[in-house]
């Protein structure tokens, strides 16, 4: 269970348009082990998107590697990697997105797009495999294999967000990088879809990046979390390490804002001032010192980076540690 | 909520058709609402279950073939007694109390505004029409709410297009619109759920402390449980087209009844707690079309028994005071669902 699988070293991905250039992501490295489930959360506009797409090469990173220790035991980096190899890897590192509306083409069958990618990496499949196979994953996320002949368009978005799943298992991958997979649903649903989740990583062995901003669902279904910020890296820790006790006034601004389920407790969030720089003109030093509560003069003119503190996390401030920062507040569920 | 509180909005067996080829679709299934003064009441439900719809007949801007009928009763500022639904669609009756006495914000700021005209003249619009006809004062008075609001530098902000703007810092605008005639009533269509959680903070702290300097009642619609418990007076569960439960937050919290509020706060993840399974309620909401007169819930309900369950529907009955349900086997604790 220890073995590192991805492996994020000193990824940069920048989008230039005209003169103006967004570092989207920013030097970014962190590793995730093997059936581990690392949450990547952050505002709108971070980068968390575009980090998910640079490991599964969607997006061709600036520069930087994504080490990917593959089912034959070797290392590959999927930033430089040729295409014939890249195809066989692909496999073992899939994809689940955001909006279960428009990730499904509603001109075919849900049989057809769950075998899709079975049709695409085997051309010689036999039927009566491929249809073993679209009835063996569709049991395992729960439809009914007698809706396989319908349309997306019949289908509520739980179901739809199912099949999502379903065709990112076909290939049996090793690794699915979850991109806001319950965003988009109601509450009871999204509760169906997290047990889905877990359950098949228990099952079937997979490791999850995964993605949300919704930091209560983040912080039940996740082993590590990374808190990002303009692209940057600014935490990362163990989940209850980073939620009971974070080291990081972004993280600690974040967890204050959570709107807690329970009418007695209120919230006591701590205003961030202004908004989201503009990635296209970052600020000096911190990229955080214009809005955060605790900067001090050196804040504005050095850079940070991520430092390893003794409790193992990793933090990009310079008083890291030195805060007296609050974590959610410890709540016992009934 | 206090016994001497006045009642602004009083809703009585609300009903919406929609006829379709395919039958009828009853979306709102004899609603019965009431709104008191400086009250905020959380109208929570899932996609579908009626609740948009019903906020918007209050306001009669559903589509012309939603056919509705019940009593919609307005007490306006002078103590009279309204039926809204009763005006014609589009009247001027009608037109004088929405936007001004009651007025709404909606849920994607985005698409709210329209991509062609300045925020400043898109916002001027509702001033003009119902305050004053003088475009000077219309601007002044928008500036100052924009300022109420939260805008930094509203004089700039109001020249600039919507593009221009921020998720956050529209949707401020747009309540900063629905605040501009100093409203009764503001009915939030899940203002917050297309926002970030650092935002959506703000945005909450913004609509507690108007209501609490300008007295208004609020209507909030939203499936997150989290931003009712923060925000709340009052709770109506919709289920269905139909309001399952209704009482006060601590008690729809602490003591939820009925199998779907059950259902509901069992699969929202507490921070903090068991990374066990979440309780998910089976099954997905079925149409609202051709329904069977019994309790609407059954098929989905964990506690259910063929009788009494199987009977005819179950009405809002008083469980304690204050505290309504719409169920014949109502539940004591959450403990028997985990």
């Amino acid at each position: 269970m220890d073995e590192t699988i991805l492996e994020i070293k000193d990824l940069n991905m920048v989008f230039s348009s005209g003169k103006s250039k967004v570092h989207a992501v920013d030097n970014v490295s962190f590793r995730i082990k093997q059936g581990e489930t690392v949450g990547i959360v952050g505002e709108s506009g971070c980068g968390k998107t575009t980090l998910g797409r640079c490991i599964v090469l969607a997006y061709k990173a600036t520069s930087g590697q994504v080490l990917y220790h593959a089912a034959d035991g070797k290392k590959y980096n999927i930033q430089a990697i040729s295409k014939q190899k890249l195809r066989s890897i692909r496999k073992e590192i899939q994809m689940i997105f955001q909006d279960p509306y428009s990730s499904l083409d509603p001109r075919m069958t849900v049989f057809d797009i769950i075998s899709e990618p079975l049709r695409a990496n085997y051309k010689k499949i036999p039927k009566n495999e491929m249809e073993y196979r679209v009835q063996d994953v569709a049991k395992k996320v729960g439809l009914n294999p007698s809706y396989l002949k319908r349309y997306p368009h019949a289908f509520s978005g739980g179901q739809r967000q199912r099949i999502g799943i379903a065709r990112a298992l076909i290939l049996y991958p090793r690794v699915i990088i979850c991109d806001e997979p319950v965003s988009a649903l109601d509450v009871s649903v999204q509760s169906q879809v997290i047990n889905l989740l877990m359950d098949l990583q228990k099952n079937m062995n997979l490791t999850y990046l995964f993605i949300s901003h919704d930091l209560s669902v983040v912080e039940h279904i996740s082993d590590q979390v990374g808190v990002m910020y303009l692209g940057q890296i600014v935490e990362y820790a163990s989940t209850d390490l980073l939620f009971h006790n974070p080291c990081h006034p972004y993280t600690e601004a974040l967890l204050s804002a959570i709107p807690l389920a329970d009418p007695d407790t209120p919230m006591d969030h701590i205003p961030l001032k202004g908004e989201i720089p503009n990635p296209s003109n970052l600020p000096s030093g911190c990229f955080f010192h214009t809005r955060c509560p605790y900067c001090q003069e050196r804040c504005i003119r050095e850079r940070t980076s991520l430092i390893r503190l003794d409790d193992g996390r990793l933090v990009s401030c310079h008083f890291a540690g030195k805060l007296p920062l609050h974590g959610i507040q410890a709540k016992v569920p009934r | 909520m206090t016994s001497n509180a006045k009642t602004v909005l009083d809703i009585k067996n609300l009903n919406i058709d929609i006829h379709l080829e395919e039958g009828v679709l009853t979306p709102v299934r004899g609603v019965n609402l009431e709104l008191q003064e400086n009250e905020t009441l959380g109208l929570v439900g899932e996609s579908g279950c009626g609740k948009s719809l019903t906020c918007k007949a209050i306001l009669g801007i559903n589509s012309q073939n939603c056919k509705t009928t019940g009593q919609i009763f307005y007490t306006g500022k002078n103590g009279e007694r309204k039926d809204l639904q009763r005006m014609p669609y589009g009247g001027k009756a009608i037109r004088a109390i929405r936007g001004k006495e009651i007025s709404m914000i909606f849920q994607e700021p985005m698409s709210a505004f329209s991509p062609l005209f300045t925020v400043g003249h898109q916002l001027q619009e509702i001033v003009l029409l119902h305050v004053t006809k003088d475009k000077r004062a219309a601007k002044d008075l928008i500036i100052k709410s924009m300022n109420r609001v939260g805008i930094a530098n509203p004089e700039k902000r109001y020249q600039q297009y919507p593009h221009e703007f921020s998720g956050g810092m529209l949707q401020r605008a747009l309540i900063c619109m629905g605040l501009a005639c100093s409203p009764r009533i503001l009915i939030a269509d899940e203002p917050t759920t297309a926002l970030d959680v650092t935002i959506q903070a703000q945005i909450l702290d913004l609509l507690s402390e108007l209501q609490r300097t300008s007295g208004m009642s609020i209507l909030y619609i939203t499936h997150d449980l989290g931003t009712v418990a923060q925000l709340c007076d009052r709770v109506a569960v919709m289920y269905l087209g139909k309001i399952v439960e209704t009482a006060s937050v601590q008690e729809i919290f602490h003591n939820p009844i009925h199998p779907y509020t059950i259902g509901l706060m069992g699969s929202i993840h507490k921070i903090g707690g068991t990374k066990d399974r979440l309780f998910s309620i089976k099954g997905s909401v079925p149409l609202a079309m051709n329904l069977k007169n019994r309790c609407s819930f059954y098929d989905r309900c964990i506690y259910r028994k063929t009788n009494p369950c199987n009977g005819p529907e179950p009405g809002l009955t008083p469980v304690t005071e204050n505290h309504y349900a719409a169920c014949y086997l109502p539940q004591t604790s959450l403990k028997e669902v985990n």
